[in-house]
């Protein structure tokens, strides 16, 4: 909530314009400006006379108050409470640890604190999509890669599930890190033989979700037995070597698994920071993590493993042939005839490393093999700060402080009871961290991120509710056109975006990276803009839009917001909130209100007809929700 | 480029040129500084493109061209016994080589089936075949490599630094520019009226085409029969002015305190004017003689043509383009047999419709399309597929091109006892990327002592010009 902001949202709340709007003491402070804001909207809707002078009193006492705590930050006891967490930190926090927040996630956080809060999440219950498309399926409803996006939309906007009405979906946080993981340990529907198996992918992310506060090794096995991984990265049919055919181990499973989902390229400093062999030498010296005798030792420990039912002969050919059908689901299972038990494995060599020489002496069995060799990858050092890293780009900025990235793989390495890759513990010390909490201050012009597309949807249907008559949640067209991304959709295991992708120009010159940055192309820049805006013109609830009548089309619920846009700058201010955390600069805020006080136009999308306070309102919620989601300010989290 | 750009690559320039070594992040900057030469100004009264046509996933050249000559063929098919194209499907598409362009090992070779249309380009002269084209630091030999295989290229085998190197040449420098982005930069002056980057990419931000000074242009391919620029809809909204008004100052430079912000802004500045140039011109592309393939690939190629038929004056404007399109697909780990076919027919089909195409358009010497991929692919299968390899074969088409040959070295194909064997059927290239791409630049309009800025270990090579164009 910027400074200037807080005047008019008191004037609106109170319908009294003389109270703040006429301290000029208030409009200059800045620090305990929430707090104001919360104490009067707490007092809303409580309107007697008598009480209405208690309000004012409270309020100028608050003005006060915040002033005096601009002057010396002085702490306030004795019964009056000051809000520990004001409305624009909370909603800042939901943005890095959920899909962003409502109105009452804003209040919930606020009530109990941030690390009440996760420890609330951590034990909400799971939101799965394999049983929606379970049902679809009972239903005698068609089950494509759509159902699954219908479930996590569903999941990540908080929609009412018509599977089951009951469950409220209030796994925000697991939903949020299983997303971030998804873009890590990467499988997509665009591979030709995953295409059909929604299924699959389901379970697939299903799966992320189920380990999003486990442990990173009950992971790394869960993702390498997932069939959808096995015929993505084709571990799955994998066969030991044979000389006769110059047949050798399929490679591309253990490489990747190395490259993409544990340890990286290069041996890594505690920090994150490359490890630099030669200090002496100008520029940095890596050193290889591994070379190409340990990616065969790693494809030769994950032979013999496929389809579970199948057999040594069938091993070829055994295809679940119904996309439902549980094998597409179950953990892969090892034949043993395939597996090759005869060649000693180069695994991955580091300090204090398990195996003698991180060799692998043969003999075991598949199982038992790829027990130890995903033991080896987990406790290579590099392991911590490499997920650390990742999972603070995908949940809060680019660009952390090696420091930063630092005491999070600490973590990793340690969650303070001797467990290793204890990612509960990570996700908390992440979000808790002071660069997580106070980087925009800090480093107020780099800290953060850029929104990514999918997500600008999902916070549209969040604040502004979406809904469809039938439950059901149908795009007309493939997220991918329009975003450049959709969940489990890359367009290969390098995700949409490269963890060092940097955007040409100033973020390049600076030595910065910008991740996201790399989907967001010319062409990106229209379709984006394009489909948002189509969604918030037409798709609302009461629109006229024939398109909009589908009774599997989410509609947005503007009621509330069309209540404040009474008044442009209420409006603004509470997307403020709702939408930038309270980050959007003064400059930003007038060129809104100048806008929504602006003339009326002939046709208001979606309306026909309706009183001029109808055709305003809409108007004004309709330009601002549009001209805030495409916004330069809007689409940096910060 | 803003002023404040310029300031700080001088900054940079003045930085580089005092002293930190090609290997820092700043090399990029060494071509930049011959671009800011006030005494050689790159300007050209002639019109000249290259397209790149990138093969992602790792094309499986081995299985593109095939010996067919009956001791080859059989050294082939016992290196590949799950994975062998038969002898009768490669024999109609035997090439028949210029004299002074036979395969350098003297086997005969043909096409995959699928390649069969680019037979006659071939027969033709418009096509020649680079053989065993990959990442190199400089020649090395396989005992060179298995004794100190720090010799090569560091992550050899891994898609991303493979495709990497491919697209910047640079595998010492992790954060080079791609070598379309540096010659762009170099040749700064080239298109000095120009409204659009010389770099241009059609299938999102490529590597390929990252530059220092000159930022690409990402524009879509056509799609369902449609090539039409797509503007942002609020921007031609009816009685909307105000609203255009506030989007364009949300946007306005200076606007932003930070960093990420003004990049967004700018970019986003960028696509707005970006369409206000092509969109007053991409209705009058000429109708295509010979349809192209209504695939991806095809949809890509088809903009490219487009955009070429823009290039005069009073349109783009454009004396020398760059041009990055791709497919997808060639990671045949799996089903190769199954996959394999289908990618490289279309990939046929669409390189034939784009020829037609610039022959329309009376530019075939002038356009120059040239294949590039992660790596080729190993000698030996994991039964159904191939892994991660090294070096691989390349197409080279054009009217410049010094086409129906071969050039370079091609690898032995033998399981055993192979010279060009690095290990596990990953053939080691017997010719660099730098040498391939070098080859390119001279003819786009790189000076000979230039080449050496774009690609610093050219000088390990004996033969830094390929000879492939004329």
């Amino acid at each position: 909530m910027s400074t200037a902001g807080i005047a008019p949202s008191v004037a609106a709340a109170t319908n009294d314009a003389i109270i703040c709007a006429a301290s000029p003491t208030c409009r200059w402070v800045s620090f305990g400006a929430q707090e104001e804001q919360a104490a009067i909207e707490g007092l809303r809707g409580v309107g007697t006379p008598t009480i209405r002078y208690f309000q004012i009193a409270v309020v100028l006492m608050l003005c006060l108050v915040a002033r005096a705590r601009a002057a010396d930050d002085l702490v306030f006891g004795n019964g009056f409470e000051v809000p520990a967490i004001s409305e624009a930190d909370a909603a800042r926090f939901l943005d890095q640890a959920t899909f962003g927040g409502r109105p009452s996630d804003i209040a919930q956080v606020r009530n109990l604190g941030y690390e009440a809060w996760l420890e609330q999440q951590f034990s909400a219950p799971i939101s799965l999509q394999k049983p929606y498309l379970d049902w679809l399926h009972a239903n005698s409803q068609g089950v494509y890669q759509q159902a699954r996006l219908e479930a996590w939309f569903m999941q990540a906007a908080q929609m009412t599930d018509p599977s089951d009405p009951t469950h409220a979906h209030s796994d925000q946080l697991r939903q949020r890190v299983a997303f971030a993981l998804s873009e890590i340990m990467v499988v997509s529907d665009r591979n030709a033989s995953l295409l059909f198996q929604p299924w699959a992918l389901a379970d697939y992310y299903d799966t992320l979700a189920r380990n999003a506060f486990g442990n990173y090794r009950q992971l790394l096995e869960d993702v390498t037995l997932h069939p959808a991984m096995g015929r993505y990265l084709s571990m799955l049919g994998n066969r030991k070597a044979d000389d006769v055919l110059n047949i050798r181990p399929d490679e591309n499973y253990a490489r990747e698994v190395l490259q993409l989902f544990s340890v990286g390229l290069v041996m890594l400093n505690p920090d994150g920071t490359v490890f630099d062999s030669d200090p002496v030498m100008p520029g940095v010296q890596p050193v290889p993590t591994y070379d190409q005798n340990v990616v065969r030792g790693f494809a030769h420990v994950f032979t013999g493993w496929n389809f579970s039912g199948c057999t040594a002969q069938n091993y070829g050919n055994c295809e679940p042939s119904n996309p439902y059908f549980a094998p597409w689901f179950t953990p892969m299972q090892p034949v043993e005839a395939f597996h090759d038990d005869t060649t000693a494995k180069q695994l991955l060599v580091y300090p204090g490393v398990g195996l003698p020489g991180g060799l692998l002496a043969p003999g075991a069995n598949a199982q038992q093999e790829m027990a130890a060799a995903l033991d080896n990858v987990f406790h290579h050092p590099n392991i911590g700060p490499f997920i650390a890293r990742q999972l603070i780009q995908r949940l809060v900025t680019s660009n952390p402080t090696p420091a930063y990235v630092g005491r999070i793989a600490a973590v990793f390495d340690d969650d303070g009871q001797g467990v290793r890759g204890n990612l509960r513990a990570v996700v908390r010390a992440l979000l808790l961290d002071p660069e997580a909490r106070n980087g925009h201050l800090s480093a107020p012009e780099t800290f953060g991120k850029v929104r990514e597309p999918i997500a600008r949807l999902v916070k549209l249907w969040r604040i502004a509710p979406g809904a469809s008559a039938n439950g059901r949640v149908f795009q007309y067209s493939h997220p991918q056109d329009q975003f450049a991304q959709l969940p489990l959709g890359a367009p290969s295991v390098f995700n949409f975006f490269r963890p060092d992708f940097a955007q040409s120009g100033e973020i390049r010159d600076a030595g910065l990276v910008s991740p996201e940055f790399q989907i967001h192309t010319d062409t990106q820049l229209v379709s984006m803009p394009n489909y948002l805006g189509w969604r918030i013109f037409w798709f609302w609830q009461g629109s006229n839009y024939d398109i909009a009548a589908a009774p599997e089309e989410t509609l947005m619920d503007y009621s509330e917001l069309r209540a404040l846009a009474v008044n442009s700058a209420a409006l603004v201010d509470r997307l403020n909130l709702l939408m930038m955390s309270g980050q959007m600069s003064d400059y930003m805020r007038q060129l809104l209100i100048a806008r929504l006080d602006g003339p009326l136009p002939d046709q208001i999308p979606g309306l026909s007809g309706g009183t001029t306070e109808e055709r305003r309102s809409l108007f004004r919620v309709q330009q601002a929700l549009y001209l805030i989601v495409t916004s330069p300010e809007f689409s940096i989290q910060k | 480029m803003t002023p404040d750009r310029r300031a700080f690559l001088r900054r940079s320039l003045q930085a580089a040129l005092g002293g930190v070594a090609l290997n820092s992040p700043l090399g990029n900057l060494v071509a930049v500084a011959a671009a800011a030469r006030p005494a050689v100004p790159s300007t050209f009264s002639d019109y000249r493109a290259l397209v790149c046509v990138f093969l992602h996933g790792g094309n499986d050249s081995f299985s593109s061209v095939v010996p067919v000559s009956p001791v080859d063929y059989a050294i082939y098919q016992a290196t590949r016994p799950a994975l062998a194209l038969p002898l009768e499907q490669i024999q109609p598409n035997t090439l028949v080589p210029q004299p002074d362009g036979m395969p350098s090992d003297g086997a005969t070779y043909g096409l995959h089936p699928s390649l069969a249309p680019l037979k006659a380009l071939f027969e033709q002269q418009q096509l020649a075949i680079v053989a065993n084209v990959g990442p190199l630091l400089g020649p090395i030999t396989k005992a060179q490599y298995q004794a100190n295989p720090l010799l090569a290229p560091p992550q050899l085998f891994s898609h991303s630094d493979q495709a990497n190197f491919w697209q910047t040449s640079r595998p010492d420098d992790a954060s080079a520019d791609g070598w379309g982005g540096r010659i762009a930069d170099l040749l700064l002056d080239a298109n000095p009226d120009a409204t659009l980057p010389m770099t241009i990419s059609i299938q999102g931000q490529s590597l390929f085409q990252r530059g220092s000074l000159i930022d690409q242009y990402v524009v879509r391919g056509c799609a369902g029969g449609s090539c039409a620029a797509e503007r942002i809809d609020y921007l031609g909204t009816y009685q909307n002015q105000l609203g255009i008004q506030t989007f364009q100052a949300l946007a306005a430079e200076g606007a932003q305190s930070h960093m990420f912000e003004r990049a967004y802004a700018r970019a986003t500045r960028r696509t707005i004017d970006h369409y206000e140039t092509l969109s007053a011109l991409i209705s009058t592309v000429p109708d295509w003689n010979v349809p192209f393939p209504s695939t991806n690939l095809g949809g890509q190629l088809r903009q490219v043509a487009n955009l070429i038929s823009l290039r005069g004056p009073g349109a783009l404007d454009m004396h020398r383009q760059l041009f990055f399109v791709g497919q997808g697909g060639y990671d045949t780990h799996d089903d190769q047999l199954a996959i394999q076919p289908g990618l490289l027919a279309d990939l046929a089909q669409s390189l034939v419709a784009f020829q037609a195409a610039m022959a329309q358009l009376g530019v075939t010497d002038e356009v120059t399309t040239f294949t590039a991929s992660d790596f080729g692919r190993t000698l030996s299968t994991n039964g159904d597929g191939t892994d991660h390899g090294w070096g691989g074969h390349h197409f080279v088409l054009g009217g410049a091109v010094r086409g129906g040959r071969f050039y370079g070295r091609m690898p032995s194909l033998a399981q055993h006892d192979n010279p060009d064997d690095a290990g596990y059927g990953q053939i080691i290239p017997t010719t660099g990327v730098d040498q391939y791409a070098a080859t390119l630049a001279a003819w786009y309009g790189v000076n000979t002592g230039d080449l050496p800025l774009l690609f610093p270990r050219l000088g390990e090579y004996d033969s830094p010009n390929l000879g492939f164009m004329t």
